[in-house]
């Protein structure tokens, strides 16, 4: 099933190391991917893909790059389409 | 990492690969996994699983496919990401894929290059028959200089010694020895070492320790 998820990423980051990451984990799994909002503390990245790509995506990101570190992950909205 | 050289490089004794058998090894600084199919045909890949970054040298041949074995994430020949054992009914993007690079076996030896490879592969014609591979801590430069100078250890002089490409072919004791030059990095070597023609192994293993002291001999500087 394919959905449309928003995951909001709390932590420390290097807002252009963490974009550049999510982006080529997204390529990686096929998923389209949109930065939302990227900070120091806070980033959000929508996307929309197959739901175990998008928790690959979420396991990847929540243990990466190294000059970040992700304290907490939340979905802020969840839409299946198919 | 950087990948493999664009020239061939011997990697392995073929013999050391068995079909259905993964491998790791180090390629002027690069993570190769060398890997056969149950068919026996050999592949190379970078040593990085797409999915954790896990080494697929440590993986298992499952028929024509290599399972990363962290999460089991199944690769076909070309590479592929086929199977998620966690989402088996996963329609696989294609973006989920392994790099490749070229893999062959010529001269007893198992060769990995980047792209397509360039130079040709060496046919020796004859027979020739493995006697090992062996890792120094040393400068390829420095350790060929002494086997082509010297051959092995206390097995006599060196009668003629001449480069053939990446291969080292020498006589030495009534035996024509032929060595695959394999720099692992900067300040490392590997050599893997045959013999023309059809040797038992009686006498193969007659010349081990005289592998083991050249190794010494190097890494001491001697």
């Amino acid at each position: 099933m394919r959905s449309i998820v928003s995951l909001e990423f709390v932590g420390r980051f290097d807002p252009q190391s963490f974009a550049a990451f999510a982006a080529h984990r997204a390529e990686r799994l096929s998923l389209d991917h949109l930065v939302v909002s990227g900070a120091q503390e806070r980033t959000v990245i929508r996307l929309e893909g197959p739901d175990p790509l998008i928790d690959a995506f979420e396991m990847a990101l929540s243990l990466g790059p190294a000059d970040c570190l992700v304290r907490d992950v939340r979905r802020l909205e969840n839409g299946a389409q198919s | 990492m950087p990948p493999p050289p664009v020239a061939w490089t011997p990697v392995a004794l073929a013999a050391d690969l068995q079909p259905g058998a993964a491998a790791g090894v180090v390629v002027d600084g690069a993570e190769v996994a060398i890997w056969r199919d149950t068919a026996g045909t050999p592949h190379a890949w970078e040593d990085r699983c797409p999915h954790r970054g896990m080494k697929l040298s440590f993986g298992f041949v499952r028929g024509e496919r290599l399972a990363c074995l962290y999460h089991g994430w199944e690769y076909d020949g070309g590479g592929q990401c086929r199977y998620i054992p966690a989402h088996p009914d996963l329609d696989v993007p294609a973006s989920i894929c392994v790099n490749r690079y070229s893999a062959a076996d010529a001269a007893g030896l198992l060769w990995v290059a980047s792209g397509t490879g360039s130079g040709d592969l060496p046919d020796p014609g004859d027979p020739l028959s493995p006697l090992r591979s062996l890792f120094i801590d040393a400068p390829l430069g420095e350790v060929l200089n002494r086997l082509a100078a010297d051959g092995l250890p206390g097995l006599g002089p060196v009668v003629e010694s001449a480069e053939d490409g990446p291969l080292l072919n020498f006589d030495q004791a009534g035996h024509r020895f032929v060595v695959g030059r394999h720099p692992t990095g900067p300040s490392g070597t590997a050599l893997h070492i045959l013999l023309k023609g059809e040797v038992s192994a009686e006498a193969r293993a007659a010349m081990i320790p005289a592998t083991a002291e050249l190794r010494r001999l190097a890494e001491a500087g001697r």
